[in-house]
């Protein structure tokens, strides 16, 4: 068995087995809850990772892709009755096909000029849902949404939750290790640089730009429906301007462009508050004052971007290795 | 004359207007520190509510006369920018090679520090003074009903009015006839020039953040006084509404960005009368959007070299 893929089933065997057992013996639903969100919230920083870090795009508005996987994902379960198989897909494929529509004349722009234009939509989307009272439910949010269930199997108790939030958070980062670890990830890392150049030595910039914002919508998507059919009930604050703020910390906090600094980031930054709960809500703030550390002392992040791509290509088998065993090159 | 261009609708614009002139106050700001420094102020709306805050506080303990008032906002705005410079925008500003002032980093730097810190000025007062409504003194309040005929002028958009056109004067006096002026044009004009002929650039960007936080503060006094309305959240819409009125504008173009500012409320206020009031919040989201893609460089920027 080579290295690559005894790392990939230690972390599956951490991720499926040795999580959810602890979390079982130390016996409150509490901890599982905690543990489901910051699945979720790995979720929401990978995508944000393969925008942000590896594609280089600023987005302000990604709590609001999120918002309409939510909000698919309970409007076709609570009025027209799909399953969770069916709303899961069709979130992620709602949220990627509006991000498309989005991408498609905002990628021409660059950093500041993209993050505004994003923070623009993603304030029209939500105003949308707050105020579109009929279809959203505004305010009030939609109640009642059927929590998980896989072809009759029912998923509603705490461990079946946090074994869905697992297998998609494990999708997920699969599919962010094959977009930012190659040749494709190569090509979104050239156009972070310099996406003049990156177009100058042939790369098609806007159409790799709008590829990734798709995908990193998709995946949003799909956390959104985890949330709405987790928590059951879902309202236009979920998915307001802090929670994009917060996802963008998560991925800044954990290094841009690194894969596992997003998965560290998002559990420190929903851990966090949780432990500060003695102290009384101070998430915001935590949030805030971490970020800002992060950035002023720690600007490549907890796990910067060049050694995470060292752990991929040697802990996960991401690069070729010549006959005498040294490594050359991405896989 | 058209069925709803009555009395109401004038009355509207004549709100609408108002509205636009306190954008207008924060965006002079924001261009302002934009111009010079060529990076997101994200924390002006937070200046803007710490100026409200200020004003109160003055008021609850010894509610002195309201000019007092102003000049003691005015004070703490541009102390408070001073401060905001020295903790989130200073520490970025040590690379001064031409590459790092270009740099994406850096600039993204400064946008996610200033972020940063909004958002603990921001809660940290909503712990302090609690999220709820602040309760204003009425003697303080502008809202004296004016009766011109048929209309009514509420005092307080006569105060706002009156700031936005004696700040604006000042600002053209000080950028174009003192020395503070000279240099932050040098700088905001060439960097790295303006340092080359001996100008003190960090004092320079002081003065910016002094001066456009200043007016950030006086905005959120008048507003607060006039609406009786001061919330620790209430700096998100007009920071964005400025923002979105400097992108119109052209950036870096402060007499752009009133127009579009003032442009802004009015349209605001005109949509109300067709849609209802929490869809008119989409009116400024869409002309950013629209602005963004169709006119990259602003309604009134010159060119510029990429957006």
């Amino acid at each position: 068995m080579s290295r690559g893929s005894l790392t990939w089933a230690a972390l599956a065997v951490a991720l499926f087995v040795v999580i959810p057992l602890a979390l079982s013996l130390a016996g409150s639903g509490y901890a599982f809850r905690v543990v489901a969100t910051v699945l979720i919230f790995a979720i929401l920083s990978v995508s944000m990772h393969l925008i942000m870090g590896v594609g280089g795009l600023f987005s302000l508005g990604h709590g609001a892709f999120y918002g309409i996987g939510a909000y698919a994902a309970a409007l076709l379960s609570t009025k027209a009755g799909l399953p969770f198989v069916a709303t899961l897909p069709l979130a992620g494929l709602a949220a990627a096909l509006l991000g498309a529509l989005v991408a498609l004349p905002t990628m021409r722009l660059v950093s500041i000029y993209f993050a505004v234009a994003t923070l623009g939509i993603g304030q029209m989307i939500f105003v949308t849902l707050l105020n579109w009272v009929d279809f959203t439910g505004g305010p009030l949010g939609i109640r009642g949404i059927p929590p998980p269930s896989l072809f009759g199997l029912d998923l509603s108790d705490a461990l079946g939750t946090y074994m869905v939030c697992a297998a998609i958070t494990a999708f997920t980062v699969l599919v962010a290790h094959r977009c930012g670890h190659g040749y494709y990830g190569n090509a979104l890392r050239a156009l972070r640089e310099d996406d003049q150049c990156a177009g100058a030595m042939g790369i098609d910039t806007v159409r790799l730009k709008i590829e990734v914002f798709s995908i990193a919508c998709f995946l949003a998507g799909l956390a959104g429906a985890l949330w709405s059919h987790t928590t059951g009930f879902i309202s236009p604050n979920d998915f307001a301007f802090p929670i994009s703020i917060l996802i963008l910390a998560m991925v800044v906090v954990g290094g841009l462009g690194s894969l596992p600094g997003a998965l560290i980031g998002a559990a420190l930054l929903i851990l966090l508050p949780e432990l500060l709960r003695p102290v009384g809500d101070v998430r915001q703030i935590a949030v805030g004052a971490v970020m800002f550390g992060c950035i002023l002392f720690l600007p490549k992040g907890l796990f910067g971007e060049v050694s995470a791509l060292a752990f991929a290509r040697r802990q996960l088998g991401a690069a070729w290795t010549t006959p005498d065993g040294r490594l050359a090159g991405w896989r | 004359m058209p069925p709803f261009l009555d009395i109401f609708f004038l009355q509207q614009l004549l709100n609408g207007l108002s509205v636009g002139l306190v954008y207008a106050l924060v965006a002079i700001g924001f261009t302002l520190i934009f111009g010079v420094l060529n990076v997101v102020n994200f924390a002006h709306g937070e200046i803007y509510m710490l100026g409200a805050y200020a004003g109160l506080v003055a008021i609850a303990t010894f509610a002195p006369p309201f000019a007092i008032v102003l000049l003691l906002v005015a004070a703490s705005g541009a102390l408070l920018g001073f401060g905001l410079e020295r903790i989130a925008f200073k520490p970025f500003r040590r690379f001064r090679d031409e590459a790092s002032l270009k740099s994406k980093a850096v600039r993204e730097a400064t946008l996610m520090s200033s972020l940063a810190v909004s958002i603990v000025v921001r809660e940290v007062t909503e712990k302090g003074f609690g999220a709820d409504m602040q309760i204003v003194p009425p003697a303080f309040r502008l809202q004296e009903p004016i009766f011109l005929g048929e209309l009514v002028v509420i005092d307080g958009q006569l105060w706002i009015l009156g700031a936005a056109i004696l700040m604006y004067a000042a600002l053209q006096y000080v950028l174009f006839r003192t020395d503070v002026g000279l240099s932050i044009r040098a700088i905001a004009s060439n960097p790295l020039g303006a340092q080359m002929v001996g100008i003190n650039v960090d004092r320079t960007v002081i003065a910016t953040f002094a001066i456009g936080s200043l007016m950030g503060a006086i905005a959120g006094i008048l507003i607060g006084l006039y609406l009786a309305d001061i919330t620790p959240h209430m700096g998100f819409g007009p920071g964005v509404k400025a923002f979105v009125a400097m992108v119109m504008g052209g950036l870096n173009s402060i007499p752009g960005a009133v127009v579009c500012a003032i442009f802004l409320g009015v349209m605001e206020a005109v949509a109300t009368e067709f849609i209802a009031q929490g869809w008119s919040e989409l009116v400024a989201y869409t002309f950013l959007v629209i602005t963004l893609v169709f006119f990259p460089t602003g309604l009134f920027g010159a060119g510029r070299e990429r957006v």
